[in-house]
């Protein structure tokens, strides 16, 4: 004889990545490490600016370098001889909370104080994975056009920082820098958002205080 | 593109659980799944249809529901949907639909949930 049986699962997958990134956090903060999540698409400049804050904050920072094919980054980071995990996503288009709780095998986390986790370059799959970092800076650029904010709410809604990067080619590539920095504030009323340029150095200081105000909050 | 990974997840969370009570068949699966989730249902569907091929799954109604956003407003205090446009999700998660006011959080919207299985097993496995 069989019998038909209904059985309740409710295993949301989302709330299980959440549990790991709230675990990852608890791990931070027992090392007291800030950790910043940097999001944005491929060629926004997230490397670029880490790569400047490494030489410019006085911090010990470490990175967690996450891509496809994480080598390219990680090697940028080597360079300034600080801890670096390289990440290999693979097939994926995003780091995720277990991704990251494994790369902290592999850094030491009590001789460092900030933690920048590179997120793979995308502005829509990263939005559904918390890392268990403590802020979310999104990088955009200028060049990607200035319609992306609308394009992508969700990531600019749920940013504690928002950096909108190449101002100087703003003109050259027919972008309303200002008009992007509204459609964020429409979004996300509170959030801090900084026109930078890494060529002119612009705005680097507006996002080294940042980082510390929340470092220090 | 994370559709895969999620639907591998799914797959793996139903099985497991199937397996644990010793099904014999698995006649049907609901999955909740959250307009703001970075999902598209349909591709989920084409994917989870591939990957139970050979699996106890296979042959299986796999039903998919959309679950609505939800919003507290900070401003007048509205607890509840918000408006949606199948084709602006931005709208959503803009603005209070009592109100008109921006400063929002939202509270539903984003699952990704294996809900339950409906399965066949033989009469009297009781202790699964």
């Amino acid at each position: 004889m069989h019998k038909i049986a209904d059985i309740e699962i409710q295993h949301d997958i989302m709330v299980a990545n959440r549990k790991l990134a709230d675990r990852n956090q608890k791990i931070l903060d027992d090392s007291d490490v800030f950790s910043v999540d940097v999001l944005g698409a491929i060629g926004s400049g997230k490397t670029s600016l880490i790569e400047t804050l490494i030489q410019k904050m006085d911090h010990k920072i470490g990175v967690i370098a996450g891509d496809v094919i994480s080598k390219f980054d990680a090697g940028r980071f080597e360079k300034y001889n600080i801890p670096v995990v390289g990440l290999n996503t693979g097939k994926e288009c995003h780091l995720d909370a277990h991704l990251v709780e494994h790369a902290f095998g592999d850094l030491p986390l009590e001789s460092i104080d900030l933690l920048f986790i590179e997120n793979v370059g995308n502005l829509i799959c990263p939005v559904d994975f918390d890392l268990g970092s403590h802020i979310r800076m999104v990088v955009i650029s200028v060049s990607e056009g200035d319609d992306t904010v609308e394009k992508h709410p969700l990531i600019f809604k749920e940013a504690d920082l928002v950096v909108i990067n190449k101002v100087d080619i703003a003109d050259a590539v027919g972008a309303d820098q200002d008009k992007m920095v509204s459609d964020v504030k429409e979004l996300n009323p509170t959030v801090k958002v900084i026109k930078s340029s890494l060529k002119t150095g612009q705005g680097l200081d507006e996002i080294i205080s940042s980082i510390e105000g929340f470092m220090n909050r | 593109m994370h559709e895969l990974s999620m639907a591998d997840a799914m797959v793996k969370t139903v099985l497991d659980v199937a397996e644990k009570n010793d099904a014999t068949e698995i006649i049907e699966v609901t999955i909740e799944v959250g307009k703001l989730t970075m999902l598209n249902p349909e591709q989920l569907k084409f994917l989870l249809d591939v990957l139970v091929e050979n699996t106890l799954l296979e042959g299986a109604d796999i039903n998919i529901v959309e679950l609505p956003v939800e919003l507290n407003c900070n401003s007048c205090e509205y607890t509840g949907l918000a408006d949606m446009d199948d084709s602006d999700h931005y709208l959503a998660i803009v603005k209070c639909p009592e109100c008109g006011e921006r400063n929002v959080e939202i509270t539903a919207g984003r699952e990704c949930n294996v809900k339950n299985i409906k399965i066949e097993k033989e009469e009297g496995d009781e202790d699964a």
